[in-house]
């Protein structure tokens, strides 16, 4: 794996945490292919609509809402690294 | 469109009418698969079933096929396990999405001729979640229902018209059954089958349809951004939002983009709607809804949508307007609510005393991003032991999993906070206010000085090193122990009342390490300063036992 592909992944792990209020949680604790939501970290459908505004400021890109299961990319860190990474090429 | 009253839904309408799509569903078909349903039910001799289905349609059909066949209904807040366990007793049959259950279609038999509806007889039960102690069953009639869409429809349903009906809220709730199912039914209004909690579902089922409305909450409201095509979504019927507080800020950026205020709901599952406000910030009841205050100024309402004769008094204290309007003023109890979801504060405290590790515990609510519960705790003996050995994460993890038996995990609190005790004023009170500055301050990176006294030039103190030292966190995850470089960061920090004059670190002498300092320990701290040789001499024991010791170099500045 290339070295900005890891970095990318620990910003989303960064922002996650940030946005989401995860005090005791830091980015080592999240693993890039961990399920983000119900069961794994625990995260539900508030976080889900946070982090969807989170991902859109902090990259400058949008979600978008005309696609369908667009919150697919929300499954994982791997996943939302892989939907940044394609929309900012767009 | 013309209106059937509830208790006629199970008649054919005389003209074809669209209940929902995909598939599509009319109302005779509606009607047809109800009737099998009871059937169904009345062969299997159930009387009482919970329902939890994800379809708002098939929801129309179990509700209307067991209350065709005598059967009462409960509709629980989830299919949790604790939830069926809690349930067990009141219920013969569950029907829901989940293998274990009963399906619908698993019900359906020859179906039971067309009857109107007992509008006394047939009883639907609602859920609050456990969140507010234990999870509370509220009885309700098919009359209390009738009188509420009712009166939805006088209000609001010209404006609606043929709109479909979008939801983004469960029907396992009142304000969703009643605005997503019962309401749209009884007008012939269509709606979408699912639940749609995110913007982006909500605009695109919102463009299969040339006219629509929007039965939302705020949790989805003040997150709805830039993404969306607002021009396209703009001829929105209608706006409801319900379940919780609309930040004023969201309803402006709605009515910017839209150029409407949402239409807010206020009420509860105990009664129904109480009253609803429009880009205003006085609240205006419902119609038939009589309002009143108790001695403490909390509102009481009697409604035809609560039981006869029942008055419910709520916590909600308000202030009446001359017109009979009112503003809401706050809860009086201590029972919060987090992105629409009722939690008792107390409740959760109470939990978290009975954990072997805390001594006593307050929970207050922290408004960032998104509203959670932050934890204040004064740890037990055992508890204190469980941090020196297995570490914050743990700890934490530990007490969050405990709660999860008590508590959604939404109401699991993601902010901690260890305190040597919690900070009660001499009246005995722990102000809200002071709970919230301790919650919102970061964690203490300095020693809690608890005496200080000056012996023959030297100086010393009686520390307290807090359990929530920010440097216990990477140090060492499992096992936090006190860094030496923060002891000897400490001793300077103190030290500087006895200096001569400005001076800064030039080095370090003797400097020895002999007994950990961990989360907790009391400390005494002795400090005395040479002027002659310009060196702070520090030494850290804990109960008579030295810690660490040494001497610090110090160089005038300027010299």
């Amino acid at each position: 794996m290339s070295d900005p592909q890891n970095t990318l992944n620990h910003d989303i792990k960064l922002l996650i945490i940030d946005a989401l209020g995860l005090e005791d949680i830091s980015a080592q604790d999240i693993g890039d292919e961990q399920t983000l939501f119900g069961e794994g970290l625990g995260l539900d459908s508030v976080d889900a609509l946070e982090l969807g505004l989170a991902i859109q400021k902090k990259y400058g890109i949008k979600i978008d809402a005309d696609a369908k299961d667009t919150r697919n990319h929300f499954t994982s860190v791997a996943s939302l690294a892989a939907f940044v990474t394609a929309k900012q090429a767009a | 469109m013309k209106w059937i009253a509830l208790e006629q839904l199970l008649h054919p309408a005389d003209a074809p009418r669209t209940v929902s799509f995909a598939p599509a569903l009319d109302h005779a078909s509606l009607c047809q698969q109800a009737l099998q349903v009871a059937a169904g039910l009345q062969l299997r001799g159930v009387k009482r079933i919970a329902v939890h289905l994800e379809d708002a349609a098939q929801l129309a059909v179990a509700l209307l096929g067991a209350w065709r066949a005598g059967v009462q209904v409960l509709l629980p807040a989830d299919l949790q396990a604790q939830t069926r366990q809690r349930w067990l007793g009141e219920v013969e049959l569950w029907l829901s999405d989940q293998p274990q259950d009963t399906t619908l279609e698993a019900l359906f038999e020859a179906p039971l001729a067309a009857a109107d509806l007992n509008l006394d007889q047939c009883r639907l039960s609602l859920c609050t979640s456990g969140s507010s102690g234990e999870p509370k069953r509220i009885d309700k009639s098919l009359r209390q229902l009738a009188n509420e869409v009712q009166a939805l429809e006088q209000l609001w349903g010209k404006d609606l018209g043929a709109a479909c009906i979008i939801g983004s809220v469960a029907t396992q709730h009142i304000y969703g059954l009643l605005f997503r199912v019962l309401w749209p039914l009884c007008a012939g209004r269509p709606f979408v089958r699912r639940q749609l909690p995110f913007p982006e579902d909500l605009q695109r089922a919102s463009r299969e349809h040339p006219a629509f409305a929007w039965v939302a909450s705020p949790a989805l409201l003040k997150r709805m951004g830039d993404n969306l095509d607002w021009p396209a979504l703009s001829p929105v019927r209608r706006v409801f939002s319900s379940g919780g507080e609309l930040p004023a800020s969201a309803a402006q950026a709605l009515h910017q983009r839209l150029q409407q205020w949402p239409t807010e709901i206020l009420g509860s599952s105990e009664t129904g709607g109480i009253a609803w406000r429009q880009g205003d910030s006085l609240w205006q009841p419902f119609a038939e809804v009589r309002l009143s205050q108790n001695q403490d100024g909390a509102l009481r309402i009697e409604s035809p949508y609560l039981p006869p004769g029942h008055i419910e008094q709520s916590a909600d204290a308000v202030e009446f307007a001359a017109d009979g309007r009112f503003r809401l003023l706050g809860r009086l109890d201590r029972i919060v609510k987090l992105e629409e979801k009722r939690i008792s504060l107390p409740m959760l405290e109470q939990a978290l005393i009975e954990h072997a590790w805390v001594e006593d515990a307050r929970l207050g609510v922290i408004q960032e991003n998104r509203a959670s519960l932050g934890a204040l705790l004064v740890l037990s003996a055992v508890g204190l032991y469980a941090l020196r050995n297995q570490g914050r994460r743990a700890l934490t993890e530990g007490l969050r999993q405990h709660l999860s038996q008590h508590c959604e995990a939404l109401a699991l609190p993601r902010r901690w906070r260890l305190l040597r005790q919690l900070p009660f004023n001499a009246q005995g009170k722990l102000p809200q206010a002071e709970l919230q500055a301790l919650l919102l301050a970061p964690r203490p990176k300095g020693p809690e000085v608890l005496s200080q006294a000056e012996v023959d030039g030297e100086l010393q103190l009686q520390l307290a090193v807090s359990a929530d030292l920010a440097y216990f966190n990477g140090h060492f995850p499992q096992t936090p122990v006190l860094p030496g470089v923060v002891q000897v960061d400490w001793a300077l920090a103190l030290g500087q009342q006895l200096l001569d004059r400005p001076r800064q670190f030039a080095g370090m002498e003797v400097l020895k390490f002999q007994q950990l300092v961990r989360p907790g320990d009391p400390l005494q701290l002795t400090l005395r300063f040479d002027a002659e040789r310009g060196k702070l001499y520090f030494a850290y024991s804990n109960a008579g036992v030295p810690c660490s010791s040494g001497r610090i170099v110090l160089e005038a500045i300027g010299e």
